[in-house]
């Protein structure tokens, strides 16, 4: 038994010093960091005690990232969820011409998110961009923080549509087809199959679904920078987007570890409820 | 009828949304400079010229940050896949103290959102003095407790007579598992290689904030760099942008099905 112990732990060194060194390291650091005073070239000066929370509360760019960060999901979150069901609902039946349409649905996964960023640039860039043509529309989507905030949610759409699209897909189709069929047999329509058997029988995966957007929304930082850089009027900066000018820009090491405490928290609560709601979704299915 | 009608137009609309951007982007890759600021927006290119390919390509940075970015996402892939392979090996083949609590460590990173801590780790690697090369780009998601995951499962799912026979004939764990567990589960260990690659192909914030030489960035931190919008030669953006994004469309075209199968394994699970 012994030399298996050896030999199991030294397997195991690489996955433990990385796991600690870049996610339990850091995590403890952010914590700590977050009740001290820390210069800009990071000395510690001392105890802050909840200094830097108090700070960054009377913020008011922080509490407007904080807005800017619901806005966006309240816009997000339920345009994610209605196109992903749509194009699912359409697509879930196998058939020649269908498989074509699940290709295209799939496309967004190819695209990688700085270069998905820079089409929406060029997309909605400026009044005479393709974006007015197409919607014979007159609006400075980019230069105006109501539009800004819109088209950084269609942005995130786009993000997640290929995974959110193929998951919700392959739900559909591993339900029992004998389920379907016995429902038809019973004079049920389309509709009413739909309704009644197919989407209470997708509703664990598109749960998980909408928990992994809600928490990728409130992380958002990547697409803001290329898109808008927060802009116009300071209207995208979303937390994540404040957390990166913090810790990196203005080099305010205490707020940067509260802002990371706060959202590490968050996150990890959002998972653990997901999990927690999957385990009893299996138990009780 | 009027359903399936609706149904259908409803459908080609929906296509008409989510195919829009990456069609635009081809279109506008072939745009002349003219093209971007005519007083009406086209979709359609003057010609059909590959002018802005052969000057994405002509770019003094474009083919290194390709390089980049292909290096660091093959050793991150490879080693990401080594890593998990050792540990999914002892934990489903040894037996020794502390593995439980082990495994729940491992699992427990999948907690911890990595953009929160970006910090943190930005001075880890600054104080490695990685900053400005592979390996400060590629270290911090080497390990990854979903991979671990996927690999844990595969290797469960696996016959343990198999491993008591090959010990009784004497054949070593290194042997074991070069020979008779990887091929096994080849399809997993493909699945998580490719997932990591495209991954780490695709990653933008990390590598933006660990390198600063333009000879060291990676291709998706680079082309929002090229200074092509500047001089006004949108062009030669798209054109880049459709370099990188066509090797994967092709990936996606002969790989959908087996890759829609591992993707809803691996949440599922």
């Amino acid at each position: 038994m012994k030399r298996q112990n050896t030999k199991a732990y030294l397997l195991l060194l690489p996955s433990m010093i990385l796991a600690v060194l870049f996610s339990f390291l850091p995590l403890i650091q952010s914590i700590i960091g977050s009740f001290l005073n820390v210069s800009q070239q990071g000395k510690v000066l001392g105890a802050a005690g909840l200094d830097n929370y108090i700070s960054l509360f009377s913020d008011k760019a922080f509490i407007n990232s904080i807005g800017h960060t619901f806005l966006f999901l309240a816009i997000f979150l339920p345009l994610n969820t209605v196109l992903i069901l749509l194009a699912a609902i359409l697509t879930r039946r196998k058939r020649r011409h269908i498989a074509i349409a699940e290709y295209v649905f799939l496309i967004p996964m190819a695209v990688s998110l700085s270069s998905i960023s820079l089409i929406f640039r060029e997309i909605f860039r400026g009044r005479v961009s393709i974006a007015n043509r197409i919607l014979s529309t007159d609006l400075p989507w980019l230069e105006s923080p109501g539009c800004a905030i819109f088209v950084l949610a269609l942005l995130g759409v786009f993000l997640d549509f290929g995974i959110d699209y193929i998951l919700l897909l392959s739900s559909f189709r591993k339900i029992d087809r004998s389920l379907i069929e016995a429902a038809s047999i019973d004079g049920a329509g389309s509709l009413r199959t739909l309704f009644y058997i197919e989407l209470p029988e997708v509703k664990p995966m598109l749960s998980v679904i909408i928990f992994l957007a809600i928490k990728d929304a409130i992380m958002i930082s990547a697409p803001v920078m290329i898109l808008t850089a927060g802009g116009p009027f300071r209207s995208t900066e979303t937390i994540m987007y404040y957390y990166y000018l913090e810790a990196f820009r203005s080099g305010n090491r205490g707020t940067g570890s509260s802002i990371a405490t706060l959202m590490a928290i968050l996150a990890g609560l959002i998972m653990a409820t997901m999990a927690a709601r999957r385990r009893h979704d299996r138990e009780n299915g | 009828m009027i359903g399936r009608t609706a149904e259908r137009f409803l459908l080609i609309f929906l296509l008409a949304i989510i195919a829009f951007p990456i069609a635009y982007a081809l279109m506008a890759s072939f745009f002349s400079p003219m093209d971007f600021t005519d007083s009406y927006a086209h979709f359609l290119p003057s010609s059909f010229s590959l002018d802005n390919y052969r000057m994405a390509l002509g770019n003094r940075y474009y083919p290194q940050f390709i390089a980049n970015s292909v290096i660091t996402s093959v050793i991150q892939a490879f080693l990401r896949s080594a890593v998990s392979i050792a540990a999914a090996f002892a934990f489903t083949h040894l037996e020794f103290s502390g593995s439980k609590p082990m495994l729940i460590v491992l699992l427990v990173t999948m907690f911890i959102p990595p953009d929160a801590l970006l910090y943190p780790n930005y001075s880890t690697i600054a104080g490695m003095g990685l900053l400005d090369t592979y390996w400060g780009i590629i270290l911090p998601s080497v390990f990854s407790a979903s991979s671990l995951l996927m690999i844990l499962g595969a290797f469960r799912s696996c016959d343990k007579n198999i491993y008591e026979a090959a010990r009784i004939d004497g054949s070593g764990d290194g042997r074991y598992v070069m020979q008779i567990l990887l091929p096994m589960t080849r399809s997993i260990i493909a699945a998580v290689f490719l997932q990591t690659f495209i991954t780490a192909f695709n990653s933008y914030l990390w590598p933006l904030l660990v390198t600063s030489r333009m000879g060291m960035r990676t291709v998706q931190v680079g082309i929002t760099m090229l200074g092509f919008a500047e001089s006004g030669e949108f062009g030669a953006q798209f054109a880049a942008i459709m370099m990188i994004t066509l090797p994967f469309l092709i990936i996606l075209v002969i790989a959908r099905r087996k890759m829609m199968q591992a993707l809803s394994d691996s949440i599922i699970n």
